[in-house]
């Protein structure tokens, strides 16, 4: 299983690939990435379009954008204390 | 894990001392994600509730099949999603309420593959807040949305989910990348609606 996200390249590359005929398969490989269960060969794929490929750049940036959304906006709720209290009432009295 | 996920898992003798040991340092710990979950999937603070509620008794009962050390957060996220299945569903207060089986066959067709991307900017989604995102998670069928939670939001693996969702991982794959392209179109038409992508080049 892979260990890390790829590395964007520092600078913008010179010879960009504007589209692909992939970008299905390309979508999918990516998901996989993000979601830590690709390979690491899966990995230097990605790694490689992300040098060369516009539409897996553009992706890649959505799908991690997206990602990160719903791991950090939204609202996370505590629940009630006198629902913990019930269960641990309901729970005691069990056996 | 494998093992206890199953139904044919053989009991464990635990002592009551021990089954409250278990209940208090591995179930518990997991109960304010199991009150999103529920929430979530209800959207409805009463029924969520009652929905962890039943949940937490019921892994009590049958804490036997639990064996200790293993990943109690799915063994209580699968007991979770089956009782929602088998007594929520029915009466949920779901909007626009979309039948599974429509969906998954409208997305499956050859369309869904070949209008794989949703035309959205990763810009115009860093500006969206919180509750944008969640009117946009609750719009869609409940099963899309819960492969979203659970990887997403809950950071499950595909293979905890294949457990807790009694699916294969290639559906779980499939359909999480359905529900995200689902996802980005209700974002893209709620930032349509709100101007964000407007203006760009002015």
């Amino acid at each position: 299983m892979q260990t890390s996200l790829p590395k964007l390249p520092s600078q913008i590359p010179t010879s960009l690939k504007h589209t692909c005929e992939h970008q299905a398969d390309c979508l999918k490989f990516i998901q996989m990435v993000l979601d830590g269960a690709a390979t690491e060969k899966d990995l230097d794929q990605l790694q490689r379009n992300l040098e060369s490929c516009q539409p897996c750049i553009q992706m890649y940036h959505l799908e991690k954008e997206v990602k990160a959304l719903l791991q950090n906006r939204m609202e996370k709720r505590c629940c009630p204390e006198q629902l913990i209290e019930s269960i641990r009432t309901r729970i005691a009295t069990f056996s | 894990m494998p093992e206890t996920m199953s139904d044919t898992t053989p009991t464990r003798g635990y002592t009551d001392d021990q089954k409250y040991q278990i209940f208090n340092k591995e179930f518990m710990p997991h109960i304010d994600s199991m009150y999103n979950f529920a929430f979530r999937l209800t959207m409805d603070e009463d029924d969520a509730n009652d929905l962890v509620q039943d949940t937490y008794l019921k892994a009590f009962r049958f804490i036997s099949s639990f064996e200790q050390g293993t990943n109690a957060k799915a063994w209580l996220f699968r007991i979770l999603k089956n009782s929602f299945i088998n007594d929520y569903r029915k009466k949920s207060k779901e909007p626009a309420k979309v039948d599974y089986q429509d969906v998954e066959t409208t997305y499956n067709s050859e369309d869904s593959e070949t209008e794989h991307t949703v035309d959205l900017r990763a810009e115009t989604v860093s500006d969206l807040i919180g509750d944008e995102v969640a009117t946009a998670l609750n719009s869609l069928p409940v099963d899309f949305r819960t492969v979203i939670i659970l990887c997403d939001i809950e950071g499950f693996t595909y293979e905890e989910m294949a457990k807790i969702l009694d699916i294969p991982i290639g559906t779980v794959r499939s359909r999480l990348h359905r529900a995200r392209n689902l996802l980005k179109e209700k974002l893209r038409d709620y930032a349509a609606s709100m101007g964000y992508n407007e203006n760009i080049d002015e």
